[in-house]
């Protein structure tokens, strides 16, 4: 066999989902890379100059993500961060893992996770169907990890009637059902 | 039930497993442990009708193990503490 | 006029008129009747008969205690039973129809049980059907399931949809009459976050009832205006028609809300939304229940409580009857008398306090007279009855709070250990006038506004009257010689309860399931005192010394649906996908579900008949060509740190420690008590960095159980976990023609045996810059690897293996063939390891060193976990090698009696090997290892096989691992 040629073909989860219901919209994002750190034990200092320094961003609070730009950080467990942000190629994770040098161990985790923008004037009441933490009185960048339908999720509060909700890939199609059918029960 | 999570705030006890007694942390040394240490460590708890110090996993949060002191004849929770915490305060170390 | 007994006011819609159904007749309303309202209205009385001895009943409440007035709603499979008519909505088209009855309602069949009633008194279930025991199955049984039960359920799939829901305040205020309306007012305008839930659908409780004035408007008017107000607030959520039902851990309250069950068409959203509200602190404004007072068939339709009949001629514009008595204990209850009369219906007055008891009354299907203990009889259509209040204490007591008697109002009030955060208001808390009742909710409002640290102005409480409330106990006329009702709903007599206290069924507790007293969809909210208050009596001992049953969730009957929520059919619990799983799907995938996974469990090719020639094929592609294999679902845990190999050391019983990089290693993980847990391999892509696999089933627990280990056993530990699971599709390419797929691929690896050799590892790209992992690992015994990319790639990535192996014969398989595989190769999987079984046992014990302290080392070291004649691990062939295995088996030694004492083991998997052409097993055996050759008994009474085997070496296949080396 000669040499055989092939290019892989990236399919989004939810085949780049966008849905409206009523006047709100559930958009798949396909455009964000997510890159894991965790702090090295006695390391938070060099990791908090080195995300400041490097991504000009913040280590966030417990119930909160913090923003540079594009970029957000957010906590995914008391030594653990998510780095989100737009990157066009695979090696967000390598760059990463160059720029931290040593201040923090990386681990590319875009595909392990479906992201979801959600928005519309009938968003926190879709939540409520949906969210066990007080997403209403969250502010902007207010962020959590919670279970949404035996899914573990992390919603994030962009603005009054904008979230980000992340959950496992794997489990995509189910999610999406339970965040569209928590849309459609409340119209 | 809501647990009063140490860094996030109180959080419905859905989003944690239970494990049990928090003298689970206590692990011997099994190199160094007598038969007897290791299994009173294994299989002996105490059951009391009031103040009971337990592990909870926040499994769908943080993924922090929690030491949840909690009345069991009541179901007040008094305290809850990060276990790793706890572990260092109780001589675990590496 | 079509409605009989409309009279003037009330709180409805009289320009619009709505039509529904009673048992099949068309009958009209308006909107803000409910169906007990509209059925009164068109001069019903009778509408339903009793459970036990199908006496004619009728509307005895206007709320959610009713016991009485249960009835069937709508038709085929929506139909749903033991609905109160008190509390249904009026709507167009409604459909409602009579319920516990055979035949007509006016003409039941089964009112013969009335005349049995000697023989069906309290207990009679436990003395009756005892003997002989002959007729339980054959008689007694089938005739109590006849005639069991109120209600009718469709027997189908209820068509309409449940949701559920959470919800956070600073306060939630349960009930909104005039406490609920005051106090949330107060507190919301103070500026804390209310929720005000109410389980009617017009606000204000009791004011919409009563002719009270509040604030110098009629009680109603003010309920309106407060309600409006407080709708316009952003930091006040009303929930109308949501019953809380349920007082939890931790200021957590269960409630039920009505969303469209008063709606002609749904709209299809759902019908019902079960809340689970989040509050820090709760105030119960919920009122209370009017009580009844235990006479000669005191039952009969048209016999009400004195407030329900004020509901129905304040709030429904409808009069019960025309000639009306009333029997009353209290002030309260003379207030039926003048609210009649200012509609002009003349009211005859009994007043206990006054000497004069109702003794008995007539009339067949409904009241037609009343007799008086002096003698009189007096003709009537309805009689309303008061024996005083009872504050609604349930809520309070779901935290096991006990209420206490209070004396000046012959009730039962909230006792002090109530559950946190809650405070009780209103006539709740006991307190009985109107005046008193603002005074208290509006501080009580202000205050929890405060505690909040909110300071703003609360405004004032409205000013009303404090109208006399003046009580003397009266529970049962002594002088009655005919059945004196308790309970309505279950058929309870004074009598019954005489009958309990002489055959020493005396505690409360007893005393309700001894007569069922206090049972069922109303829980005797309008029977339990007047029963406890009559077994006082009988028993010498006052009330407080009897005591109360005790409360428990829900406060009104919840639908099972609302509880099942959404969770139905296929979205009962969430699904997994593979990567590759449209693809399978594309290409003769069935699959099947392994924890929320769904797998291939084989590819179906044209002219396969049954599932056996996929499987058969798969295996033989693989062992003689190459096969494909999505194995993603395996746990996948990313290990980071300088002490990574450390932990790892630490959690597998055998050594990490020394792995050298680009190397992988088969582990196994023991429990502290020694036994097998999981096991799986683990690769070291740098000195800091491993990825460990698990089995699919404990890729949870294993990770939370090293979560454990690292957080809570060696917090200094410098070891970091995250799941990949989901981020990487992993395939095993296996099969002799494995390393020539791989190596089309691949971008620029060596893959040969030297450079790449059996458990190595390495990252790499393929297919011209795809990043990805390669492993050299194998479960199926060939050569194998398995190829991981990012997870987006998966679907793809199987195609490409598909097309790069065309002209070497690949197939895909599935997790049958992967079965197949593994017992023929002689691997343990979750039937060998299931908690019960040791290293030892699976011949594993080389796995578990002794210079280390892994979790579980030291107790795998029992004496009892090493027996000599312990059971292992071995293979099983049939003598007879036409034979089907049977996993479950047990072995017997040939000539052994059948019996657990002569047991020696179980067979655990078995297999049809293509390779071997007959079938073979893995099972544990006593001694097993030294008995190679032996034939023994396989023996499976459930599936009726009883067949010789030959013990075997497990590894049924390519023992030393040639193959997989190769």
């Amino acid at each position: 066999m000669a040499e055989f040629h092939f290019t892989l073909e990236p399919q989004p989860s939810l085949g780049r989902a966008d849905i409206t219901i009523g006047g709100n919209r559930i958009a798949e994002r396909t455009d964000l890379t997510i890159v894991s750190i965790a702090t090295p034990q006695g390391e938070e200092e060099g990791l908090a100059s080195a995300l400041l320094d490097e991504w000009g961003i913040a280590v966030p609070d417990p119930t909160r993500s913090s923003r540079a730009g594009e970029i957000r950080a957010l906590r995914t467990a008391p030594d653990q961060i998510l780095l989100i942000f737009p990157h066009a190629n695979p090696d967000a994770e390598a760059s990463a893992r160059q720029k931290l040098n040593g201040r923090g161990y990386t681990i590319d985790q875009t595909d392990a996770w479906i992201i979801l923008e959600v928005s519309g004037p009938n968003t926190l009441a879709a939540l409520e169907r949906l969210c066990p933490l007080d997403v209403a009185s969250f502010s902007e960048g207010g962020a959590g990890r919670t279970v949404m339908e035996h899914m573990g999720a992390l919603v994030l509060r962009l603005a009054d009637n904008q979230f980000l909700l992340m959950s496992a890939s794997s489990s995509a199609r189910s999610f999406l059902h339970a965040v569209e059918t928590s849309y459609r029960n409340v119209l | 039930m809501i647990i009063d999570h140490p860094l996030l705030g109180p959080r419905d006890a859905a989003e944690f497993v239970y494990k049990g007694d928090a003298s689970l942390i206590d692990r011997p040394d099994g190199l160094a442990a007598s038969a007897d240490e290791m299994h009173d460590y294994v299989y002996l708890r105490d059951n009391p009708a009031g103040e009971h110090r337990e592990l909870w996993y926040h499994e769908q949060g943080d993924r922090s193990w929690l030491v949840v002191t909690r009345n069991t004849l009541t179901h007040e929770i008094i305290r809850v503490e990060l276990a790793r915490g706890v572990a260092r305060e109780r001589g675990r170390s590496r | 006029m079509n409605q009989p007994n409309r009279i003037d006011g009330g709180l409805i819609d009289r320009e619009t008129v709505l039509k529904f159904q009673w048992n099949e007749r068309w009958l009209t309303g308006h909107p803000g009747d409910t169906l007990a309202s509209a059925l009164l209205a068109n001069g019903l009385r009778l509408v339903g008969r009793s459970f036990k001895y199908h006496r004619p009943r009728g509307i005895f409440t206007a709320g959610s205690e009713e016991p009485n007035a249960l009835v069937e709603l709508r038709k085929g499979s929506a139909r749903e039973p033991n609905t109160r008519a008190t509390t249904v909505e009026l709507f167009d088209g409604l459909y409602a129809t009579s319920q516990n009855h055979r035949g007509p309602l006016e003409w039941d069949v089964m009112a013969v049980n009335d005349l049995l009633a000697p023989f069906l008194s309290a207990g009679f279930y436990y003395k009756t059907f005892m003997w002989p025991k002959a007729f339980w199955e054959k008689l007694y049984e089938p005739m109590i399931r006849a005639s069991a039960g109120l209600g009718r359920l469709s027997g189908r799939e209820d068509p309409d949809s449940y949701d559920h829901g959470f919800l956070h305040a600073d306060l939630l205020v349960i009930g909104a009459g005039p406490a609920g309306l005051t106090s949330a007012l107060a507190a919301a305008r103070g500026g804390a976050r209310v929720i005000l839930a109410d389980e009617d659908f017009r606000w204000g409780g009791r004011l919409n009832s009563e002719s009270y004035l509040l604030g110098d408007r009629p009680g109603a008017d003010w309920a309106m205006e407060a309600a409006s107000e407080l709708a316009a607030m952003p930091n006040v959520r009303l929930l109308p028609r949501t019953t809380v039902y349920g007082a939890y851990d931790h200021g957590i309250y269960g409630a039920l809300e009505r969303k469209t069950d008063h709606l002609p068409d749904t709209g299809g959203t759902p019908r019902q939304v079960l809340w689970r509200i989040y509050s820090k602190r709760a105030l119960l404004a919920a009122g209370a229940t009017e009580r009844s007072i235990a006479f000669g068939n005191n039952d009969r339709p048209g016999i009400m409580l004195a407030g329900a009949v004020r509901s129905y001629v304040n709030r429904y514009g409808v009069t019960p009857g025309r000639k009306v008595a009333l029997f009353t204990n209290n002030e309260d209850g003379l207030r039926t008398a003048s609210d009649l009369s200012a509609k002009g219906i003349d009211v005859t007055v009994l007043d206990t306090r006054e000497g004069v008891h109702v003794v008995h009354t007539s009339g067949r299907k409904a009241l037609k007279s009343i007799t008086l203990s002096d003698g009189r009889t007096i003709q009537a259509d309805c009689l309303a009855v008061s024996g005083g209040w009872s504050p609604n204490v349930h809520l309070t007591c779901h935290h096991r709070s006990r209420p206490v008697w209070q004396e000046e109002i012959s009730a039962f009030i909230p006792g002090s250990d109530l559950p946190t955060g809650m405070t009780v208001t209103g006539a709740a808390a006991g307190t009985m006038t109107l005046g008193a009742i603002v005074r208290d909710a509006h501080a009580a409002g202000t205050e929890i506004a405060s505690d909040f640290g909110h300071r703003g102005a609360t405004g004032s409480a409205p000013t009303a009257d404090d109208e006399p409330f003046d009580t003397k106990p009266f529970w049962y006329v002594q002088e009655s010689r005919a059945r004196a009702w308790v309970d309505l709903q279950n058929d309870v007599t004074a009598k019954d309860i005489r009958q309990s206290h002489q055959e020493g069924f005396r505690s409360v507790e007893h005393l309700k399931r001894y007569t069922t007293l206090g049972m069922a969809t109303d829980q005797g909210k309008t029977a339990n005192i007047l029963g406890l208050a009559i077994m006082a009596e009988i028993s010498g001992r006052t009330i407080p010394e009897t005591g109360t049953t005790m409360f428990r969730p829900p406060y009104t009957p919840v639908p099972i649906g609302a509880f099942a929520g959404r969770a139905r059919g296929k979205d009962f619990r969430p699904y997994r996908l593979t990567p590759s799983h449209d693809w399978a799907a594309e290409n003769g995938a069935d699959f099947v579900e392994a924890g929320l996974w769904l797998r291939a469990q084989w590819y179906r090719l044209p002219g396969e008949k049954g599932w056996r020639d996929s499987v058969d094929r798969e295996v033989r592609t693989t062992r003689s060509a190459v096969g494909v294999c999505d194995v993603s679902t395996l746990g996948k845990i990313d290990i980071q740190g300088r002490d990574a190999a450390d932990f790892l050391n630490r959690v597998y019983s055998n050594a990490f420690l020394k792995l050298p990089v680009g190397r992988v290693r088969y582990g196994l993980m023991l429990r502290d008590d020694g036994f097998a847990y999981d096991d799986g391999t683990s690769a070291r892509l740098s000195e800091t960095q491993f990825v460990m696999t698990t089995t699919t089933a404990n890729a949870v627990t294993v990770f939370r159980e090293l979560e454990f280990a690292r957080q809570c056993l060696w917090p200094d530990l410098d070891v970091h976990l995250i799941s990949t699971t989901d981020a990487w599709a992993q395939f095993s390419v296996a099969g002799p023609r494995a390393r020539i797929l791989i190596s089309r691929i691949v971008d620029g690896l060596d893959v040969s045996n030297e450079a790449f050799p059996f458990m190595a590892c390495t990252a790499c790209t393929v297919l011209g810059g795809t990043p990805a992992r390669l492993f050299r690992i194998s479960f199926s015994g060939e050569l194998a690897y398995e190829i991981a990319v990012p997870a987006r790639y998966g679907n793809s990535m199987i195609q490409a293996l598909m097309a790069a192996g065309k002209d070497l014969g690949v197939a895909p398989y599935g997790t049958e063939a992967l079965g197949v595989m593994r017992v023929e190769k002689g691997h343990v999987a979750g039937n060998e390891i299931n908690g019960q079984t040791t290293a030892e046992m699976m011949g594993l014990s080389g796995m578990v060193s002794q210079k280390k302290d892994a979790i579980g080392t030291a107790m795998s070291g029992r004496e009892e976990m090493a027996r000599i004649d312990g059971l292992q691990l071995v293979g099983f062939r049939p003598v007879d090698r036409s034979v089907a295995l049977t996993a479950g088996a047990h072995f017997l030694s040939r000539g052994a009696p059948e019996d657990m004492a002569h047991d020696e083991g179980w067979m655990t998997s078995v297999a049809w090997s293509p390779e071997l052409g007959h079938s073979i097993g893995l099972g544990f055996l006593k001694q097993g290892r030294l008995r190679h050759g032996e034939t023994i008994r396989a023996f499976s009474p459930v599936r009726g096989q009883d067949i010789l085997v030959e013990v075997c070496s497990p590894h049924h296949i390519d023992p030393e691992g040639v193959r997989q080396r190769g």
